[in-house]
């Protein structure tokens, strides 16, 4: 159908930039949830008053377009001397901006479950800790878990931005492709194609999970 | 260990040229807001409705909407229909881009706002001699912007965010564009652009704000 | 590569303690990497060939300076507007990125003397209607945001009150743009546009005259402080003319006499 320069390399060329994609995606979800249940946990118990300072911080991460965040965190590490790679820019970075949302989603999951459910957790002699590991969190969890997969996604597409860093990821390799071969529509159909097929079918599953548990509520 | 001097007086000279970039990031967000309200309403009835063809060209809008990076969206607009000699400028395509993204989301929470209204209510308006357009239009669709509003307030914010992508195409007018145009005559990356992050920040925060305030004059929240 | 660096550096810094600090020249010796900032979509100075890999006028010359200076090259492609961000990052030691000697670049980054020298020329597409420089005059017209014929054509349209400037963020963006049909020229710079124009990869790009702007000499760059490395970087580019090495590599990529790197009546 389509007469194209496009060799088996490019592919794997692309697909290379798909896997970074895809690393940096995993770095930043596994220590922005981390960071981002921390956060949540403490803005739902701790005082508004208390919290304020953390709120701030995660509530300007949350309203500053993230391109500005990276550029920003990368010129801050070079007056620095840290010396860090792009690739640590864009981990820390992406890591902090997803736990700005993870937190949200954490602090709504538990300030889901009621009060009063916790208090009879309490009530049959169940520490803290106790009522959170086995009341709680699987409550909250059960709450919080759409979100998060809306997140993962979220932060998978918004990784495409790492690419002002200079960092070959899936759309900077397709940009290269193009400039090489001068077949922009074709190569942004299939890098368009592969963002779809990692996200879809996960947008897919949550959306099942999600309406599966509500029926059960 | 900062081997660097800052030069903040040079950024703030700027500011003005940047605060009118900052009218153009509203302005762009605002019309993609309108704009993808009246498309996502569409797609939303579309996608409830029995058309097999309605369905699967908004079916194909929103998942390629929410399953692709808006940066990818907006470098279709503008690159992409380029090829089909369809030429939008970077500013037309900056909003097209967004417009689409806005459009694709809004529409799943309009569509999930839909569901939670009794369809007894649409039938009790059409019992009272309302037309079917009449009973959406006076009767379904304020309740569900009453219920879709905190989302919307949401995706506003988001709007505002993804405007500062325009840059990718060309374009030199909104806030980060301007921010960029001044970074890379003088390379004073970090003072311009956190500059640009206060009133990134402001911008957002006044959305808040007007939401708010718009809530409660509308749905008395 | 990074931990050996690391740990010489650290080890450098533990015996030279009231010593002078090791320099950058010290570092990349010491690392055995010349990290070069190279710009890839400006053939011939820099482009990627069918297996992606990086070549061009520039990328041989990074060779060379790595060879000169005994350690192994790697390459940091940096689209035009993030040569400098590059270097100040820390991501890259030196630029060999056809970079125009400005004096507003020149307070944040340090100039090498020029390595290159461009002549700039109207670059535009069949039937879009522009002849010559001045013809651009009420067209849309297009370059890379910050570069030195980027910031001319730039006020060249706001002199003629009629047109549109669009800065892009690549130079790839620009030819793209161009073929589309989203703007009807570009000014470039003459090496540049030919080899766009013979590379075919373009369909109906033409060279539409010169563009009446002063010679634009091109540096090697490094940060501003790092005087040792760039004293290291003007001896380099003067040797790679007295060794006929300079003529060469302007034979492989472009052909015919390469342009004279020194102006009349004053010293650099």
């Amino acid at each position: 159908m389509f007469d194209t320069a496009l060799t088996l390399k490019d592919l794997i060329f692309l697909a290379k930039g798909a896997g970074i994609t895809l690393a940096i995606t995993a770095v930043a979800v596994l220590f922005g949830t981390l960071l981002g249940t921390i956060f949540g946990a403490f803005k739902a118990q701790a005082s508004a008053l208390a919290a304020a300072p953390l709120t701030f911080v995660l509530d300007v991460l949350r309203s500053v377009p993230l391109l500005i965040q990276l550029i920003l965190a990368n010129a801050f590490q070079s007056i620095a001397g840290f010396g860090w790679s792009p690739f640590t820019v864009a981990c820390v970075m992406l890591s902090l901006y997803t736990s700005a949302y993870c937190a949200e989603i954490v602090r709504g999951g538990i300030e889901a479950v009621p009060a009063v459910t916790r208090r009879a957790a309490r009530s049959l002699g169940m520490t803290w800790a106790q009522d959170m590991a086995n009341v709680t969190l699987p409550m909250a969890l059960r709450v919080a878990l759409p979100g998060w997969i809306g997140l993962t996604l979220g932060v998978m597409k918004d990784t495409a931005l790492v690419l002002w860093l200079g960092i070959i990821e899936l759309l900077r390799s397709s940009q290269i492709l193009v400039t090489r071969l001068q077949e922009p529509l074709f190569i942004l159909m299939i890098t368009g194609a592969i963002y779809f097929l990692i996200s879809f079918p996960i947008a897919r599953m949550g959306g099942r999970l999600e309406a599966r548990w509500r029926e059960n509520d | 260990m900062f081997n660097y001097t800052f030069h903040w007086h040079q950024a703030l000279r700027a500011l003005p040229d940047m605060l009118w970039g900052a009218l153009v990031t509203i302005e762009v967000a605002v019309l993609s807001m309108v704009l993808g309200i009246a498309f996502a309403v569409l797609l939303a009835v579309a996608r409830m409705s029995a058309n097999r063809l309605a369905y699967g060209a908004a079916t194909t809008w929103i998942e390629v909407a929410r399953n692709t990076p808006a940066l990818f969206q907006i470098y279709m607009a503008h690159f992409g229909l380029g090829s089909f000699g369809i030429h939008l400028s970077p500013w037309w395509a900056l909003l097209a881009g967004i417009t689409f993204n806005n459009a694709g989301y809004l529409a799943e929470t309009f569509r999930g706002a839909l569901r939670a209204i009794p369809p007894t209510q649409t039938r009790a308006a059409r019992s009272l001699g309302m037309g079917p357009l009449r009973a959406f239009w006076s009767v379904v669709m304020p309740q569900m912007f009453r219920i879709s509003f905190p989302p919307m307030t949401n995706q506003m914010v988001w709007a505002i965010l993804m405007t500062s992508l325009g840059l990718t195409v060309g374009l030199a007018t909104d806030l980060a564009g301007v921010t960029q145009e001044l970074n890379v005559r003088t390379f004073r990356t970090f003072e311009f652009f956190a500059l640009a992050a206060v009133l990134y920040y402001l911008i957002a925060k006044a959305v808040m704000l007007g939401a708010r305030l718009i809530a409660w004059r509308l749905f008395r929240y | 590569m990074k931990k050996i660096y690391f740990a010489t550096a650290s080890l450098a810094a533990l015996l030279a303690t009231g010593a002078a600090q090791a320099d950058k020249l010290d570092d990349i010796i010491a690392s055995g990497t010349l990290r070069c900032a190279v710009v890839l979509d400006f053939p011939p100075m820099g482009s990627r060939d069918a297996d992606n890999n990086p070549v061009g006028f520039d990328v041989d010359y990074c060779n060379d300076l790595a060879a000169a200076l005994g350690v192994t090259p790697e390459y940091v492609e940096t689209p035009f507007p993030d040569r400098i961000p590059a270097l100040v990052s820390g991501r890259a030691d030196v630029g060999v990125a056809s970079t125009s000697d400005t004096l507003e670049r020149a307070k944040t980054i340090g100039f090498s003397i020029p390595y290159f020298a461009f002549t700039n020329v109207v670059l535009t597409r069949e039937g879009a209607g522009v002849d010559n420089f001045e013809g651009m005059s009420g067209h849309v017209v297009g370059s890379v945001a910050g570069t030195f014929e980027g910031i001319k054509l730039e006020e060249n349209i706001k002199a003629w009150g009629a047109g549109e400037f669009r800065p892009y963020q690549s130079q790839a963006d620009v030819f793209l743009a161009l073929s589309q049909g989203q703007i009807d020229a570009t000014v470039v710079t003459s090496t540049v546009a030919s080899a766009i124009v013979a590379s075919g990869q373009y369909e109906g790009l033409k060279i539409a005259g010169d563009a009446p702007y002063p010679i634009d000499y091109v540096s090697l760059i490094s940060l501003r402080e790092e005087q040792g490395l760039i004293n290291y970087l003007n001896l380099f580019v003067n040797q790679q003319v007295r060794s006929g090495r300079y003529q060469e590599l302007y034979d492989k990529w472009v052909g015919g006499t390469a342009p004279g790197l020194t102006i009349d009546g004053v010293y650099r």
